[in-house]
Order: C-alpha cells, then structure tokens, then sequence
C-alpha cells in the first residue's frame, strides 16, 4: 500500500488556510498524484477557526478525514486548541508564534455566509486596493493579523514527534507584506511534508496566478520570496 | 489547469458538486430546475455557469416542493430534467417523488446529505439513506445509488438518467455533504464517445404519438381495487427491474471472519481499513452495496455465509443496519453496529472498532 500523507492546516476564518489547502492538493494532482482536499465547513463561514484536511499518495485515498495528522500546522492560538485531537505521537508540528488578534465571534458575524463580509483578514486594517469599495465600507470584520494579541499558550502544544515554531505572521508584516503570509505558511508545509517539489508549487501558483502575476510582475517575485522563506525557516529548523 | 471540457478524456480536480453538474451536461440533459441548500448549492451554480455553453436550460423556483414538481412538469414534457437537494430539502421533495412513483416518471434526484434531524447541520449525514429510499406514501418504488467517490458521483448521475428513463422510476444519486464539498481528481468523459447509448427522452403526456387520442396520466383513484392494480403492477415492474439495477462491490468475503458492510462514503474508509488489515494478515472482508434500494439481498446473503460477525458502520443511527437485518432475516451471523449518526467514520476509527470484537 502507497503510504498517505495527510495534513491538516488550521487558522482564523481569513488567513488563507483553504486556500493553502487547495493549492498544496491541485499541485500534487498536477504531478500526477492522487489527492483529496476537504475543508470543514459550517454556517459560520467566517469568524472561527477554519481546517482544512489534504492527503497526498501514490495510492488510494480513503476517508475524507482522519484521527491524527502527519503535518499539523495551527496558526493561531484558538486554532492551536481546537486542533489537539489531530495530534499524534508521530506528528510533525507547525505553529506560529507570532502575536496573533484573533477574530471576535460576536453576534454581527455568527451565521454569516462567506459573500457577507470583507475577505481575508489582512485587509482590516489595510483595505485592499483590488477591492471593491463597496465589498469593504460597512461590513463586519472578522480578525485582525496587524494589531498584535496573546501568543499562543505554550502549555496547550499537545505531545507530538516535532515540534517547530515559525513566526510566519510576524515575517509578512514586518519584512514583507500582510499577504503573503500563506505562502509563508505554504513554503514550510512543503518542506515539512516532503511529498512535492517546491517547483511543483511555483508552477501551480503561475497556472492560477498567471494573469495577474502578468499584471504586476512584482506580485510573483513577492509571494516566491515569501515561499521560499517559509521553505528554509522549516529545512533549517528539521 | 486547461479549460475543463467532455472532449476526449480528460482528468480533472475539483469538487463533487462540479463533477455532478459536468456530469449532467455528459448526460446531455436538458434542465435543472432548482431551489438552493447548502451542501448542494454548487451543482445549480456550475450548471448555471455550464448550461449556456451547452443550449441548456434553468428554472430556480421558490422552494423545494416546487423545485421537485417544476421538474416532474420537464420530465412530462420529454426533457431530461433533474433536481438536487439536501436535508429538510430532501424531505419536502418526497411529495414529488411519491408522484414519480405513482405516474411512472422518470425524474432523477442527487441528494447531498446532510445533518438532521431538521435544519441541523450543513456538514455531512448518511441520515437521509431510509428517506430517500422510501420516502413518500408508497412503497418505494425508485432505483438509489449510494456513491463514494467522484469518479462513481460522475458516473452514476450519467447511469441515473439512463436507468430512470428505461425503468420509469425516479432515481436518487445519494452522495453527501463530504462528496459534495472535497475535491479529487476524476475522469470526465462523454459517454457517447466511449460508446455508452445515453436513453432519449420522450413527451409522456399529450399528443405524442399522431393521430392518436392524448396521452394522460392517472395520479387518483376512484377505488381500492383499481389503485391495488396499479400499484401491484408497479411492483412487478419494480421487481423485474431490480435484479437488472442492483449493484454491490465486495472483496474478501470468501474466506472473512469479520465483514465489514457499509455504503457510501464511509466505505472509502472500510475499504482502507480492508487493504490494511489484509496487508497484516487479519481475515476481514468488505461488502458493499452500490444501490441501496433495490438493495443486494442475496448477495449479501451469500457473501456473508463463512462469516462470524459483521461490522455495519454508519453515520446514521441504523439506517444501513436496518436494511442488512432485512436481507438477513433468518441468518445467524453476529451482527457488531458502530453508528455515528451526523458525522464522518474514518479509517482509524474501523480499524479500532474492528480490533474491539
């Protein structure tokens, strides 16, 4: 049997981790792999912690989801708690350190559908320009990744193989850009899986992107860099 | 990613419900009419994104029990029409389908479901397996087929059209909220080419025929007597056809102690556990059934005969294991349940389950 390795990313509605999810399992079909991607989903689409699950094989894939996670990557401290049943002895664990506002789940944003409310989180305080002005003025917002918050609680880090903390957040504000903070993110889940080149990821990102990495050239140098972080910030900590 | 089309063979990655909408376009089916609930709503989306491309059409109409009779209304007037729905969905569309039954027409249902009872959850349930097999005031004459993976969501909407229009009973594709929402890769294809006869689809009222008088169908009966020959003529019907419909998938069961039987997604995770404790030597089995309702009786009958006990999971709260108890009636195997109604079974969790007994 071809081993699966499967994954499971968690964060605050916002911080791309479907996004990360569906680009890591599109990537792995295009190099002729079988994968299965499947996000948990509820009504309240934003406004609380967001997994996704993906499993990569030569092989078949079984269930959708599974008890505990190869990779483990929680990159909030709610996430982190919400997370602890996915965590095994064999676990590689990913998290981010950095200070982290997590989103309120008040009564504005519960039951509201993803179209309701202002997209990714990075945009609460810098409302990007790509948006609709219409899409921004007046809706709910779901976190925050600019303003700093508590850490995540190092006693809720459950028993696992491997435990390593990346300050991913912290790197795409203050070095980057807000918003590359998952392929930040993508980068380390990459080299902590071990199951795709990182080549793979750079051609799935200029098959999705390719138009508006077009538009603005500097946008592909940009979220490669931040790759690539990521990538080396896990390489030289495993 | 190309541009995603039926020409040739092609491999795609995407969710369930875009492979059912690419699915009926590969049907070549006429219309869907539709009313949205979460986890079906991206089939109507793709196929309101496809329909244009393809000279097809889309009615959405204001609730489910519309949603089902607006598509009884197509099938009548010879279109291949479908619908799609879920949950609390599911339960308002039985009224048409307990029509279907009763005028013998041919409407197809893909059923992502859901949590219940009621509004629940918008996740994932195997809790509309009885519902959807007889649901309605009738006897459940329809044809379900419970699917597991993309390939099998794609290949059986196309096989639902094909058996609702030789058959004349509504037929269900039951997948669920995990097949509707996960992506995977699958091969989208047009039928035609790979030489499959897609069945074509007839005006069932009116004046179909020239120069004959106007076709009518009865859905009132004036006495008892004339409603039991119907409905015991619908039931040969339903009989003959059952054995020609039925479709199960089984390995191991020769020579397994321990069967286990499930459908539908969870026996992805069956069929995982199978090949593991196989590879170490444990004597397991795994049945199946593709169909749920005609449900492989005898053939579960027959698969089970060397086996001690079997494990029927689920996640219902017994929906499947009512249905084995029913094929079995009179057999002495053990029979293990592991029913979590509302939520997934993985691998792991069988595996468990398996080395409890």
């Amino acid at each position: 049997m071809a081993k699966v390795v499967k994954v499971a990313l968690a964060g605050e509605g916002g911080q791309g981790v479907q996004s990360i999810a569906e680009i890591l399992a599109e990537a792995a079909n295009d190099e002729g792999k079988n994968a299965l991607y499947i996000p948990n989903f509820g009504v309240e689409q934003r406004g609380g912690v967001s997994i996704a699950f993906v499993q990569i094989s030569d092989g078949p894939i079984g269930a959708p989801k599974f008890q505990k996670a190869d990779i483990l990557i929680p990159l909030s401290p709610r996430s982190v708690k919400r997370t602890q049943m996915y965590a095994g002895k064999d676990t590689i664990y990913v998290y981010d350190n950095s200070l982290i506002q997590e989103g309120e789940v008040n009564d504005n944003i519960i039951g509201l559908q993803y179209f309701d409310v202002t997209p990714p989180c990075p945009t609460a305080e810098q409302p990007n320009a790509d948006l609709p002005a219409d899409m921004i003025a007046g809706e709910p917002k779901t976190c925050s990744f600019t303003k700093p918050g508590q850490g995540v609680n190092p006693a809720d880090i459950p028993e696992v193989k491997k435990v390593i903390a990346i300050p991913a957040n912290d790197i795409a504000k203050n070095e980057m850009h807000p918003r590359v903070f998952n392929m930040i993110i993508l980068g380390a889940v990459i080299a902590a899986t071990e199951v795709l080149p990182l080549d793979t990821i750079k051609k799935a990102l200029d098959t999705k992107l390719g138009d508006k990495f077009k538009e603005n050239p500097e946008l592909r140098t940009m979220n490669f860099t931040a790759l690539d972080r990521g990538y080396n910030l896990i390489k030289s900590a495993m | 990613m190309a541009e995603v089309s039926l020409k040739g063979e092609q491999r795609v990655f995407m969710t369930g419900n875009e492979a059912v909408a690419w699915a009926a376009v590969a049907a070549k089916v006429d219309i869907m009419y539709g009313y949205p609930i979460t986890p079906q709503n991206e089939i109507m989306h793709y196929w309101t994104r496809l329909a244009p491309k393809y000279g097809k059409r889309f009615l959405q109409v204001e609730d489910e029990i519309s949603a089902g009779f607006t598509t009884l209304g197509g099938v009548m007037s010879g279109r291949k029409a479908f619908t799609a729905t879920a949950g609390p969905g599911n339960v308002l569309m039985q009224e048409s389908a307990g029509m279907a039954e009763m005028m013998r027409l041919p409407i197809v249902y893909i059923i992502q479901q859901r949590g219940g009872p009621s509004t629940a959850t918008v996740i994932y349930a195997q809790q509309e397996t009885t519902l959807t097999c007889f649901g309605g005031n009738g006897e459940g004459h329809r044809i379900v087929y419970s699917t597991a993976t993309h390939q099998e969501l794609f290949d059986y909407t196309i096989k639902a059209f094909n058996s609702a229009w030789t058959y004349r009973f509504p037929t269900f594709v039951l997948g669920d909220g995990y097949q509707a929402k996960m992506r995977e890769p699958l091969t989208i294809y047009d039928p035609e080419e790979r030489g499959q006869t897609l069945v074509k689809p007839v005006a069932l009222v009116g004046e179909n025929i020239k120069g004959k008088q106007f076709k009518h169908l009865r859905n009132t009966y004036n006495t008892e007597d004339e409603l039991y020959e119907v409905v015991m003529a619908n039931q040969r019907d339903w009989d003959a056809m059952a054995p020609k419909v039925v479709e199960w998938d089984q390995k191991g069961c020769e020579d397994a102690e321990v069967i286990f039987v499930t459908h539908g997604v969870v026996s992805r995770a069956a069929s995982t556990a199978y090949d593991q404790l196989r590879a170490q030597g444990k004597k397991v089995g795994y049945f199946r059934p593709i169909t749920v309702r005609p449900f492989p009786d005898e053939q579960l009958g027959a698969a089970v005969k060397g086996a001690k006990k079997l494990l029927v999971a689920e996640s219902a709260y017994g929906q499947l294991l009512k249905m084995v108890k029913t094929a079995l009636y009179g057999s002495n195997v053990e029979i293990v349940p592991m029913l979590r109604p509302g939520v997934g079974i993985t691998t792991e969790e069988i595996v468990e389950e398996y080395s409890k007994l």
